[in-house]
């Protein structure tokens, strides 16, 4: 187990520090420069390779990736460029924003997709199931901004029942912040939708047809006894991988609806960073979608063996 | 996790009833309600895309600053958005651009995904590792937030969305037909070409590949809805297909605006056109998949 | 002698030959009372003196704002958030510079009408071939901190802006006029500025035109955003990167009781949460309103738009040094294709200004308006074009970047042209692409062939005149290298005299209609929505938002 655990992180170090390198490299191509992007087109020269130089931004490339590797290492993720204040605050509020949005959608999707797969499990074959499945992937493979225009046409133009923007008064509670997320979150429990759906339909179908289900029944449980102990334990296995595959997607991909819906996520930080080249931003922001993605596999795989006890560890590397 | 898609690969049949078999899929797919309904959704969007501009009432680029924002009527059946031109006539159009760029990339992300996959599957190794650490990063990163670096990076046009979105298809195909492929490599035919001392590359593409190539196939289906979704979603966010192009997902972030202010036919015929077409592919995808799965 | 006579004879007595001429323009009915402002506003006359002669020569004033009932209060403003940290010398976007008006003030305030009203400085003249300009501070101005405004603070702040080594987004604006060390203490209330070279319209340097010029601290030294101390009718409360800020009313104002007790800004990414913000009553007043966005609130009677005519506009240039635009009658054809009745009406929804394709907008008063406007004639296009043996048109690519109506905009160029031939595709770049390094060989909007670009409102045509159009222009993306021009601009900057001025912006405008190597067709409006019954809200076509005598009625 130790070992496992182990090896997993170290191999997640690995992946995160490619990363780095990857979105490093990524950055010095995007066009512009940083004091350019900062004082604007209209700026004078002089002005800009001050600031440059006030920034370090005009070292070399070794040398300015050097000092942000040594400094990250050492838990200081660095200073904006544009903000001219240390990044983790921003990145923290992003990401705790981001999380939000994400568990709105989870406490949504997960209950909905797992009832509606177990259902069709137990129609499979016949139109039920079929409708469920159809349409369950249509609706994941419907763009985020196209299913969240129609959302805000019905319920924030014309009926008027949710706001159409994400963000909350300052200082509100709870309610008013989950108020606020229920729109967005729509659109992507559609997405998720299909997925974890036909997982659980899957992960129940195979349950329904295994020995321990056909001993229970034999043993004259009654249905739903033995759907809740056997089934439902089957259903959720897939599902959380599918979750945790997912989650990268759901802290980091929402650029269109944070977009959309107004909202100030990871996904937009890491867009606007990129478009200011904002560069100790943009790491960090993407370091911290990597993490997200790395610790929500480690805890994927952690629960599906907890779940089911017949997976050893390393059996499937 | 991605290991159980192996299993798919691992039914190999004698070679003397494939020519029957495909026959038999084939009728199989023409019977499915859902591949017919998705393919007569895509053929639509299709046809429009090719003679759409032969059909429509107005031209679709031309402007009419009188005429800006009119609510649908019996001169124009969806409107005129805010330069005046007509919304109908866009929105048949508006698919050309969507049906040239999203195939593409789909086709051109199949190419090296298969091949970066057989090398992976193949070779295992350190080849296998390096590439796998790589396309682990890449993957542990959205689809869209990489599209976007690169898109920053690269500037926009037609090629670079192609180019991006091939890009960020291969790992996900790589992973795949890795996976099918290591299930085969153990197999006795794989064995039997090794004593024949066929060629690595022979191996690969001669023996391994046509017997990996149905969840490919799927895999592609299911892609090109994704590649619609990604050309879309791009499109929205001003990184894909530019202006003037009547592109459905184009509109719509120009014009999405403007619905707090009641002007709601502006995006929503667009919304329904990309919905229909993606959903039509995954229609055409789920046929193919049920059919290919037995 | 009639009693307004005998001010005029006092005036002319108690100040100098430029001044003079000023008058003889007035009272020969050269002048209209706004252009008489304006100019004797730059050369430091007070507004009320010049209300008075204008007055007297029958020039009446608008009526002014009712006075202020009901204040006190909170005012919530939804505004674009900052695009980076709030540094005075550093700032260089709208939503940045309106959090500077908030909390700080400028030796003068260049108004709607573009005259100058003293802010800090009480007076300001200059020498008499307009190389010195010397400025008398107001008395009594006290910082946030408490500590008096002195010439120090002043000559600091100016001098900090042009130093090269600080990064300073004003020294576009000073180069050529105003050199780190031109900025001198007189006594403890006067501060002389020596030029490198006349400027006619130096004040408007160092007005809220220049929004980096807040009067701060001389011992300012960086991190504003902790406590924002300077001279404005506002002191800060809180200031979160990204989220808002809050003010408080500054009780020791120099400029008399501030009427709102507090301003909330609340920062969005975008404008249509500001409209929402709004229409749900979330906010007060949204700062600024792009006009195609803001279609759904411009017609709603719960809201009142200020709508302020502004010299803001979008440049499309063709350059001059290459094909299929070398010949200027392809260049006069292009912009002859142009309906631009039809582009303000529609695409602007009537809120912004015909242009002419020089940076003589209407409202400046320089303006020569005998020069005849450039209409659509599509004849003449054709003719222009088979003379510069294009009769078959030719295809070139419109580099342009997303940015308020500017795709739009080159969608309609793309479809105009069509009609003479041309065929034009469009490159439409993120922002930070389309500038990229913004010098010549590493800069789309400066090497393309064909461009849009937009630019901020000015107060004085200085910039758009030389910038964009000299051949040593830094901006100048039309690569137009014309000697005659040159020389008319220098002239044009140095005159102090209104009609020469006007004499040589007419010459300009003619020469630019004839080389056409930027077409300019709209200067559109600077649009501020506040809910109804607000009164005594102070906006700038430049940006600034002045709330000190605002109340909710």
């Amino acid at each position: 187990m130790a070992r496992f655990l182990l090896k997993r992180v170290a191999m997640s170090l690995i992946t995160l520090w490619l990363l780095s390198v990857i979105v490093f490299t990524a950055g010095q191509v995007l066009p512009g420069n940083v004091g350019r992007a900062m004082l604007g087109p209209f700026a004078d020269q002089r002005a800009v390779d001050a600031l440059n130089h006030e920034m370090g931004t005009d070292r070399p490339l070794l040398v300015q990736y050097g000092d942000w590797i040594s400094r990250f290492v050492q838990g200081d993720m660095g200073r904006s460029y544009a903000y001219r204040a240390p990044v983790a605050p921003f990145v923290g509020n992003a990401l705790a924003n981001s999380a939000k949005l994400a568990l709105v959608a989870f406490l949504l999707v997960v209950p909905l997709s797992l009832a509606m797969g177990v259902m069709a499990a137990l129609h499979a074959g016949r139109p039920v199931d079929r409708i469920i499945m159809v349409a369950g992937m249509s609706a994941t493979i419907v763009p985020e901004f196209v299913s969240g225009i129609i959302l805000i046409l019905i319920f924030g133009v014309w009926l008027r029942w949710l706001p159409i923007s994400a963000t909350w008064r300052p200082g509100a509670g709870f309610f008013g912040q989950l108020y606020h997320l229920l729109l967005p979150a729509i659109p992507l429990v559609l997405i998720l939708f299909g997925y974890i759906a036909r997982m659980a339909r899957a992960g129940t179908i195979e349950a329904l047809d295994a020995d321990y289900t056909r001993t229970a029944v034999l043993k004259g449980l009654p249905q739903s006894t033995v759907l809740w102990r056997h089934v439902l334990r089957n259903a959720l296995l897939p599902t959380v991988s599918v979750i945790a595959t997912q989650t990268a997607y759901l802290i980091g991909g929402l650029v269109v609806i944070e977009t959309l819906f107004h909202y100030q996520g990871i996904g937009s930080l890491i867009f606007l960073a990129a478009n200011k080249k904002d560069f100790p931003m943009l790491q960090a922001g993407v370091l911290a979608v990597g993490c997200v993605f790395a610790v929500a596999s480690l805890m994927a795989d952690l629960i599906y063996s907890w779940l089911n006890p017949r997976i050893r560890f390393g059996a499937g590397e | 996790m991605s290991e159980a898609t192996a299993a798919q690969g691992a039914a190999s049949t004698p070679e003397v009833s494939v020519a029957q078999e495909r026959r038999e899929r084939l009728g199989q797919l023409l019977s499915s309600p859902t591949f017919l309904t998705g393919a007569v959704i895509v053929v639509f969007w299709a046809v429009c895309a090719i003679f759409g501009h032969a059909l429509v009432p107005y031209d679709p680029l031309a402007d009419d600053m009188l005429n800006t924002l009119l609510p649908p009527s019996r001169e124009h059946f969806f409107g005129t958005d805010q330069l005046g031109r007509d919304v109908f006539s866009r929105v048949i159009t508006g698919s050309r651009d969507i049906l040239t760029v999203a195939p593409l990339a789909t086709l051109l992300g199949t190419l090296g995904g298969t091949v970066l996959g057989l090398a992976m599957g193949y070779s295992r190794g350190l080849v296998d590792e390096v590439l796998s650490r790589v396309v682990d990063a890449l993957l542990a990163l959205p689809t869209v937030i990489v599209a976007l670096l690169a898109l920053v990076a690269l500037g926009t046009s037609k090629l670079t969305v192609v180019l991006v979105i091939a890009f960020g298809f291969m790992p996900i195909i790589a992973r795949t037909v890795r996976a099918a492929v290591l299930a085969e490599r153990e197999l006795d035919y794989v064995a039997a070409a090794k004593l024949r001392l066929e060629g690595p590359f022979h191996i690969m593409f001669a023996e391994i590949l046509p017997n990996v190539a149905p969840p490919i196939m799927v895999e592609t289906t299911v892609r090109l809805g994704y590649a619609i979704f990604t050309v879309a979603t791009l499109s929205f966010i001003g990184f894909g297909i530019q202006p003037p192009s009547p592109d459905w997902g184009l509109s719509i972030s120009a014009n999405y605006g403007l619905i707090g202010g009641g002007y709601w036919w502006t995006v929503l015929f667009d919304g329904l056109a990309i919905a229909s077409l993606v959903i039509g592919v995954n229609l055409i995808a789920d046929g193919i998949e049920s059919v290919a799965d037995g | 002698m009639k009693a307004s006579d005998a001010l005029i004879e006092l005036f002319r007595r108690t100040h100098g030959e430029v001044h003079n001429q000023l008058i003889d323009s007035l009272l020969a009915g050269r002048l209209s009372r706004r252009a008489f402002m304006r100019h004797g506003s730059c050369l430091g006359v007070s507004l009320a003196t010049l209300g008075s002669i204008a007055g007297g020569v029958g020039l009446v004033a608008g009526p002014r704002l009712a006075r202020a009932q009901g204040a006190g209060g909170t005012i919530r403003v939804a505004q674009n958030a900052p695009a980076s940290a709030i540094d005075p010398v550093k700032i260089a976007d709208g939503p940045g510079l309106a959090i500077l008006s908030y909390v700080g003030d400028f030796l003068c305030f260049d108004r709607n009408d573009l005259t100058l009203e003293p802010m800090l400085a009480e007076s300001w003249s200059p020498n008499k071939d307009g190389t010195v300009w010397t400025f008398k501070l107001r008395q009594g101005v006290k910082f946030h901190n408490g500590k008096p405004l002195t010439a120090d603070d002043v000559v600091a702040s100016i001098e900090r802006l042009a130093d090269p080594a600080n990064g300073s987004n004003a020294l576009s604006a000073f180069t050529g006029y105003l050199s780190k060390g031109g900025t001198r203490k007189v006594d403890d209330q006067t501060v002389a500025f020596h030029l490198d070279a006349a400027n006619g319209s130096f004040p408007y340097l160092v007005s809220s035109d220049n929004y980096n010029a807040i009067i701060l601290p001389a011992d300012y030294a960086g991190n504003f955003e902790q406590s924002m101390i300077a001279t404005g009718a506002f002191k800060l409360e809180k200031y979160t990167p990204q989220v808002g800020a809050s003010f408080v009313r500054n009780a020791d104002y120099w400029g008399g009781q501030v009427a709102p007790e507090r301003i909330e800004a609340t920062f969005y990414a975008d404008i249509q949460p500001q409209i929402l913000a709004l229409q749900g009553g979330q906010a007060d007043v949204i700062l600024q309103a792009p006009v195609l966005q803001s279609v759904a609130v411009l017609n709603d009677p719960n809201f009142e738009v200020i709508s302020l005519p502004s010299t803001a506009h979008q440049q499309l240039h063709m350059r001059n040094d290459m094909e299929p635009f070398k010949d200027p009658r392809v260049r006069r054809a292009v912009a002859l294709t142009l309906d631009r009745q039809k582009l303000v009406q529609g695409l602007m929804k009537g809120r912004a200004k015909i242009g002419n394709d020089s940076p003589f907008a209407g409202v400046y008063p320089m303006t020569d308006k005998s020069v005849p406007q450039r209409e659509r004639n599509i004849a003449e296009a054709k003719e222009l074009m088979a003379a510069a043996g294009m009769a078959n048109g030719f295809e070139t690519t419109l580099t342009t970047e997303r940015f308020l109506e500017i795709p739009d905009y080159a969608v309609l160029v793309q479809n105009a042209v069509k009609e003479i031939g041309g065929k034009i595709n469009l490159n439409v770049l993120d922002q930070g692409a389309y500038y990229g390094d913004a010098v010549y060989g590493k800069s789309p909007w400066l090497d393309s062939v064909m461009g849009i670009t937009d630019y901020g409102h000015r107060g004085v045509p200085n910039v758009f005149l030389s910038a964009p159009l000299r051949s040593d222009g830094t901006w100048n993306g039309a690569h137009f290298k014309n000697k005659d021009y040159d020389q008319l601009v220098t002239s044009y900057i140095a005159s102090l005299d209104v009609e020469a001025q006007r004499a040589t912006a007419g010459k300009i405008q003619r020469l630019l209609l004839e080389e056409t190597p930027v077409i300019f067709s709209y200067f559109y409006d600077y649009l501020t929505v506040v809910k109804k019954g607000m009164s005594g809200v102070l906006t700038t076509a430049m940006g600034q938002l002045l709330l000190a005598k605002a109340t909710m009625g």
